[in-house]
């Protein structure tokens, strides 16, 4: 990178002509790509269906040098009836596959997205993740039905289920590093298209009862592993307050586990990792 | 409460912003390693610290910095024209109606609920802010993962550029337009928290 700034500085001293329209053609090379992104960013911003999407999705992928694209929510644990986002065009076996197995929880390109906030090659997740054998048993059986190296990106909104935008050639193509950049951006941009369609927030996050800071603190305590009898010990309250706090607790997420409850209140952000292992 | 200040001569030396300095350190150098100046081993300070910033400050119950936002006009040198310009496409947007949005900074102190209500309040004082100073655009640059949260707040946002990794960080560059319906747009979203903004008291001192 230095050599070359070096060698366009010599070349502004001795010939101007001709790097200066090096550079231009570099810029026309850079806003050509950016072009793209602005180009599908209209296109969603006006867009009103997921057919709509889908085909933006579609035709930005193929620009970029992707046959397959997929935007997906990867669980839904809070409800099974709230509605996912998912939106793709991968081959119908893959699919089939794909839900027969449930991969949408357990699938390793989306537990690798949880970990990153920036796009990654899916060559790039024996690095981040020790995969299982099952885990390679999956990428394997993606490459069998012609789905080759992608690129994902994450798209982690707190108190939303984790999703991510995926792009995808077929086997045996090598992704194109220059695009990620662009890739980046829609899959960012597109996520949010798809959250605006689906209303994911909406009245449904406003409808439930705020957790007080009383149960909040129970909970707490529940994810560290501690009894009822103990948090009562430990808040200086008692025992049958902390049973009624956790009760109310369950019935508003709609659990009867206190795992689950523990599970509900960091998935939507009411309690934080850091805070339950804060010592 | 959501204060406001501004035009303040030496706002490091003025104490109602010193917890937000501290703060800013405990964010930006201990949790997320910025390579930014750090005055007296407890401040981040830098040289847009000066009397043409203006900050937005979020208390907590008890008085004390929960979060804050500095703003930096773009008529002036900024973060995005000084120290990102690859960050864009195009020269980034300036004019006396578009001003940069910086350290958006929420205390380490608060658990994650807390947290989100300040950072809720905080994007409400900004919308704020703009509407009553004839702002009609904010920029700002974001690591890809706050950029996904800037973006969900439902506002309207365009990239200004493409994303670039600068120091092991992939970093993007948004312009945010900021209308009278922005404020429903905030609340479909169910974050607008509309506050009054009370101007910090020395400023009428000074």
């Amino acid at each position: 990178m230095r050599t070359e700034t070096l060698r366009q500085q010599n070349e502004i001293g001795d010939k101007g002509g001709l790097a200066a329209s090096l550079r231009s053609r570099r810029v026309r090379g850079v806003m050509r790509t950016f072009d793209q992104a602005e180009a599908f960013l209209r296109d969603v911003s006006t867009t009103t269906s997921e057919v709509e999407l889908a085909d933006a999705l579609a035709t930005v992928a193929r620009e970029l040098g992707f046959d397959y694209f997929a935007l997906t929510h990867h669980v839904d644990i809070r409800r099974a009836a709230q509605p996912a986002i998912r939106l793709h065009n991968y081959p119908e076996d893959w699919v089939q596959y794909y839900d027969d197995n449930s991969l949408g929880v357990s699938d390793p390109v989306h537990r690798a997205s949880h970990l990153t906030s920036v796009g990654f090659a899916w060559s790039e997740i024996p690095n981040m993740l020790a995969l299982t054998p099952r885990d390679h048993e999956v990428l394997a059986r993606g490459q069998a039905q012609g789905i080759g190296d992608g690129f994902t990106i994450p798209a982690n909104v707190p108190g939303e289920t984790h999703g991510s935008c995926s792009f995808a050639n077929p086997a045996g193509r090598p992704i194109r590093g220059e695009d990620l950049p662009v890739a980046q951006l829609v899959g960012a941009f597109g996520f949010e298209a798809a959250r605006r369609l689906w209303r994911v927030r909406s009245a449904d996050g406003a409808a439930l009862p705020k957790l007080t800071d009383r149960q909040r603190e129970c909970i707490l305590w529940v994810a560290r592993g501690k009894s009822d009898w103990e948090i009562s010990r430990i808040l200086g309250i008692q025992h049958e307050t902390v049973v009624r706090h956790l009760k109310l607790a369950r019935e508003r997420y709609g659990v009867a586990k206190r795992t689950m409850l523990a599970v509900h209140a960091l998935f939507e952000g009411s309690i934080s990792f850091t805070d339950v292992m804060k010592r | 409460m959501v204060t406001l200040a501004e035009q303040i001569p030496s706002p490091l030396h003025h104490p109602p912003l010193r917890d937000m300095f501290e703060a800013r350190k405990r964010v930006f150098v201990d949790l997320l390693g910025w390579d930014v100046p750090v005055l007296e081993g407890r401040y981040e300070a830098d040289q847009f610290d000066d009397e043409h910033a203006a900050y937005l400050i979020v208390a907590c119950g008890d008085g004390r910095h929960a979060g804050s936002a500095r703003l930096l006009p773009t008529l002036r040198p900024h973060i995005l024209d000084t120290l990102f310009p690859d960050l864009c496409a195009a020269p980034p947007p300036r004019g006396a109606q578009v001003m940069e949005i910086t350290r958006f900074c929420l205390d380490r102190s608060q658990g994650a609920r807390e947290r989100l209500e300040t950072r809720n309040r905080l994007v409400s004082a900004l919308v704020r802010y703009a509407l009553e100073n004839g702002i009609a655009t904010y920029t700002g640059v974001a690591e890809m993962g706050w950029l996904q949260q800037i973006l969900a707040f439902g506002w309207r946002c365009r990239p200004l550029g493409l994303p670039r990794t600068v120091d092991g960080k992939m970093l993007g560059a948004l312009r945010i337009d900021v209308t009278p319906e922005t404020p429903a747009l905030l609340a479909a979203n169910g974050i607008y928290r509309p506050a009054p903004l009370e101007r910090s008291e020395i400023l009428e001192a000074a």
